[in-house]
């Protein structure tokens, strides 16, 4: 038997790095949730006031990564891959097994990839990564991203708008507008 | 372990949690922990039923408001899903369930229980979820409330159903369509 407490939000949230920066009564379930986080920014990650964050959602932030949550904003499965920022405004909701990605993480030519595999190798002397595109994703507030969704790199989404379960968004969608899909395609209104 | 009654353990777990009395485990059936139900707040007189010889294995989540109840047939795979409700899901025999998938009422619920007082699916209607016998659901799928999947039929990898699938039908895709039909003694289209 394990000590429950790291798994329903009753851990101490003062134990986090330094440069993330917590709201007044926000709810971070899990502390696994920070297991790949290693951004250098400061700060790296910002949560606005009674910003709740369930057991499944992973802030993987890269050294670069920054993210931003507005308040009363609720993250059930939101799990964000940042090199560079993701902004999400006030009471958005994010559902189960979602992923925000706000970089492609290598890069799109053959030969640099190649590259990239030998400088991502396990061990030291490593030659340094070549340089990989990044895009911030911007998503407004009032939005709701239904479950199985991706948000991928330089998406924007305007205010209210919603992400249909298992939509695979790479398009903005302006205020109010609804996509589904894979490729996520917008809705006629 | 065959039933769970009042302040029972699981034998193997190590979530130190008891099992609410309204869980029902059948005869030499599998609940990988406790930890399922870390979300399980359902009051109704039987919360959730697992079936003879079915394994409900790790990563599974019962995330059950106030109101929900779900139940499991017998000889069972469920390997890894997320299934939501605040009102209920039926899930037949020989259910052949794989990881990542999310089965819940609504595309995006807030789950039940501390910090929020909020259950799933408050102040909209029931939308119930009906999975028939022999179903197959594959990796990453979404079945959404008003979802039901008749005897035999195969929900593709990926695939998000929120409509009425015939028996022996074979769903795929995002949005998903039926792709062919499976009889016994072989599949034909």
């Amino acid at each position: 038997m394990i000590d429950a407490s790291q798994f329903t939000g009753a851990w101490d949230y003062a134990t986090l790095p330094a440069n993330i920066r917590l709201g007044e009564d926000c709810w971070i379930e899990r502390r696994d949730s920070f297991s790949r986080f290693v951004s250098e920014r400061d700060p790296a990650l910002v949560l606005g006031d009674r910003v709740r964050v369930y057991t499944w959602s992973s802030f993987s932030l890269d050294r670069t990564g920054y993210v931003e949550v507005g308040e009363d904003s609720v993250l059930v499965g939101a799990q964000f891959m940042s090199a560079e920022r993701i902004s999400i405004g006030r009471r958005v909701l994010i559902s189960y097994n979602v992923l925000i990605a706000d970089c492609d993480f290598h890069p799109r030519d053959p030969d640099l990839r190649r590259l990239d595999a030998i400088a991502n190798a396990p061990g030291p002397g490593r030659p340094p990564r070549p340089p990989i595109s990044s895009r911030a994703v911007v998503i407004d507030d009032d939005v709701v991203i239904g479950a199985g969704a991706m948000i991928l790199k330089g998406v924007t989404l305007g205010r209210g708008a919603y992400v249909a379960a298992g939509a695979v968004v790479t398009i903005d969608v302006p205020p109010g507008g609804r996509v589904a899909g894979n490729p996520a395609r917008l809705e006629a209104a | 372990m065959q039933t769970a009654g009042t302040g029972r353990y699981l034998e193997h777990d190590w979530f130190p949690r008891l099992l609410p009395p309204n869980v029902l485990l059948g005869p030499r059936s599998w609940l990988y922990s406790s930890y399922a139900l870390l979300h399980f707040r359902s009051r109704r007189p039987v919360g959730l039923r697992i079936g003879a010889d079915t394994g409900v294995y790790i990563g599974s989540q019962l995330e059950v408001g106030p109101s929900g109840e779900v139940s499991i047939g017998a000889f069972g795979a469920i390997a890894g899903p997320i299934i939501a409700t605040n009102s209920r899901i039926t899930i037949g025999d020989y259910a052949l369930i794989s990881y990542g998938v999310v089965i819940a009422e609504e595309p995006a619920m807030i789950p039940p229980g501390p910090p929020s007082a909020t259950p799933n699916g408050r102040g909209r209607a029931a939308r119930p979820i009906d999975i028939g016998d022999n179903v197959w659901i594959g990796a990453r799928a979404i079945v959404l409330g008003g979802a039901r999947i008749g005897e035999g039929a195969i929900i593709g990898a990926g695939a998000v159903v929120d409509f009425e699938v015939e028996p022996f039908a074979i769903v795929a895709g995002n949005p998903a369509r039926v792709v062919g039909h499976a009889s016994a003694g072989g599949a034909r289209r």
